[in-house]
């Protein structure tokens, strides 16, 4: 009796086995693979900084990591709100039009992409210098950008530039030229229409875009200490402290600023999925 | 009324080429061709988002080219519906008048009133993509009326609809047409939908129009071999006239003469235009028939389909003929069997060719 509920046992596994995917479950093993770098870097610094926990507390509650953290996230969101304000009408046009200038606008958007982010700094740096084409007479103005809050938001918004552009063209290109067509047709004018029809209708490929765009600005180091080492965002911080003070002082700066990165992405995905879900009752 | 004045749109690789034609208030003016041809081109010049590269749009005389589509009062709907996804029904049906600022009230009065006329009360505060088919199109509708439009534009409104829905829906549009007088223009590439809602009817093949008329007249008369094909004439053989007397003309097909009903003289060219369901196919040694037109061949193809048989006969050329599928059984009319078809001289319509 007992060897026959074995027998039976291993034929509803052997049957199971058999409804597997097993193409799915080879390509989660690759892929896995893939996701243990990051996974191990992680847990290499999170153990490291768990051994000494009083050190950490005392680093993340040092004012100047506290500030710097704090300073790079907001020029991050500055320069989020340029991209929101310049950014989308570009995207809405790129994604309306088809012309050969379209090609050389976006080949110049998605520049920042390719460069080395020296080179990508410098560029910003010889634009927005004091002797600069744009530095100088923003200078007379009062505005400087060397070593300066700005030229940190300028740093971000150009390496950042892509991320946004790029994805919300794409969800603007989804929204199909019918809903303006017909929006028109009932009375609006192109401007209501973009405002009412097609802006909501991409509102999730434009909050991706943001936190694209941001976290990509918050992460930037060459660009950034090319045209303002001063005032220190969080990875001029980190090097200036890992160059000072060695990997211990460096690592739990770093940690920190992980720390802070994952709940604020947490949050900002949790959102995402909330956001522009036409398919459930309003 | 609105009127077509030689208008040329090009749009990419494709043009619309020198369309002339007038859609008189109160027409129910089918457009109708082939995917591709121009249709939906029409449609949006009328509405005003399209504006022609040459020619004329006059709305009761006067060129519209500098008005926008947001002060035309027309009323447009897809095929695909194109409902606000992120709003709901009722939101969806009240944003035209909220666009021309009414009243709050009023919108609210008319919104219920709608939704009550198309029976979509239930579905208010749906969002448009959890909707079937047939609500999502009521909704559409009720949104185009909503501004109270002088002309109503439909673009293929029927062809996603199950045949019940959209049985449904053509009693609407009628009602639509002949209770309440409303200009509609109907984009369509299904002869059924121009046959039974149409009074007028514009035929455009590759961006040309090709037959403009009551539908009746293109129905009865196309000019063209390509109109004559969309419009349901399967058969169409090419001939030369070799006599003709009291209109009675004799057509040489090649292996076969053919007697037809025709203005024409000796040696016109011309195409033969016979519907499959006026052919009668008869055995070989069957009666004798008060037809002009008998003419021998072979059956080569025979598809059943529901309660209908079609029969492909060579008759040095092949014909296609529609019996019932009961008829083909009793006659064992398969492939290889020698038969005779039969068709009134009557039942065919010679197009001249250029």
């Amino acid at each position: 009796m007992a060897g026959t509920g074995v027998k039976r046992r291993w034929v509803k596994i052997k049957a199971k086995a058999g409804q597997l995917d097993w193409c799915l479950i080879g390509f989660a093993i690759i892929g896995g693979m893939l996701v243990l770098l990051p996974l191990l870097a992680l847990l290499n610094i999170t153990l490291g900084q768990l051994a000494d926990i009083p050190f950490l507390i005392e680093v993340a509650t040092q004012k100047q990591v506290v500030d710097s953290i704090l300073l790079t996230f907001f020029a991050g969101l500055v320069a989020v709100i340029i991209l929101l304000i310049f950014g989308t009408p570009l995207s809405y046009v790129l994604a309306r039009t088809q012309s050969h200038g379209n090609q050389i606008v976006e080949s110049l958007i998605d520049l920042p992409l390719v460069l080395p982010h020296t080179v990508a700094g410098l560029m910003v740096y010889i634009l927005f210098m004091q002797r600069g084409m744009i530095g100088a007479p923003l200078k007379s103005m009062g505005i400087v950008f060397e070593d300066a809050f700005w030229g940190i938001v300028i740093a971000m918004l150009f390496v950042a530039m892509p991320f946004y552009v790029n994805t919300v063209r794409e969800g603007f290109q989804k929204v199909p030229v019918h809903l303006e067509n017909v929006a028109r047709t009932l009375g609006a004018t192109r401007f209501k229409a973009f405002c009412l029809i097609v802006l909501p209708s991409s509102v999730r490929h434009i909050f991706n875009g943001c936190i694209l765009a941001w976290g990509r600005a918050i992460g930037e180091f060459a660009a950034v200490i090319m045209i303002a080492y001063y005032p220190m965002v969080i990875s001029t911080l980190i090097y200036y402290r890992f160059t000072t003070g060695g990997i211990k002082e460096s690592s739990a700066v770093a940690f920190v600023m992980i720390v802070a990165c994952f709940v604020v992405f947490l949050i900002l995905r949790s959102v995402t999925r909330y956001l522009g879900r036409n398919d459930d009752r309003v | 009324m609105i009127e077509f004045d030689r208008v040329s749109i090009a749009l990419g690789d494709f043009l619309l080429d020198d369309v002339s034609l007038s859609i008189r208030n109160g027409d129910y003016y089918c457009i109708m061709g082939p995917s591709g041809a121009g249709k939906t081109i029409i449609l949006e010049a009328i509405a005003g988002l399209l504006v022609p590269d040459s020619g004329r749009i006059l709305h009761d005389g006067y060129d519209v080219r500098d008005i926008p589509p947001e002060k035309r009062r027309i009323g447009l709907v897809y095929q695909d519906y194109s409902l606000f996804p992120h709003m709901t029904v009722e939101k969806n049906i009240a944003f035209g008048m909220r666009m021309r600022r009414l009243p709050k009230p009023e919108i609210g009065k008319q919104v219920q009133h709608l939704m009550k006329q198309f029976e979509i009360t239930h579905l208010a505060q749906r969002a448009p993509l959890t909707l079937s088919g047939g609500e999502q199109q009521r909704v559409a509708i009720a949104r185009a009326l909503a501004i109270d439009p002088e002309l109503l534009l439909l673009d293929e409104p029927l062809s996603a609809l199950d045949p019940v829905t959209r049985a449904r829906f053509i009693d609407i549009l009628r009602s639509l047409h002949r209770d309440h007088g409303l200009t509609i223009i109907h984009v369509t590439h299904d002869r059924r939908d121009a046959a039974s809602l149409g009074t007028r009817l514009a035929m455009i093949i590759d961006g040309r129009l090709v037959q403009e008329d009551r539908v009746e007249t293109i129905f009865s008369s196309p000019c063209r071999e390509q109109v004559a094909r969309f419009i349901g004439y399967e058969n169409i053989l090419k001939g030369t006239v070799v006599s003709c007397e009291d209109g009675l003309c004799i057509v040489d097909i090649g292996k076969n003469r053919v007697s037809v009903i025709a203005d024409a003289k000796k040696g016109d060219s011309v195409s033969l235009c016979i519907k499959a369901d006026d052919i009668t196919v008869l055995l070989s040694d069957g009666k004798k028939t008060s037809a002009r037109n008998t003419l021998e061949g072979i059956i080569v193809r025979k598809q059943v389909s529901g309660s209908l048989a079609t029969i492909t006969v060579d008759i040095g050329v092949e014909v296609t003929a529609v019996v019932t599928g009961k008829s083909a059984e009793e006659l064992a009319l398969d492939n290889g069997t020698p038969v005779c078809i039969s068709f009134k001289a009557t039942a065919v319509h010679v197009i001249h060719e250029a």
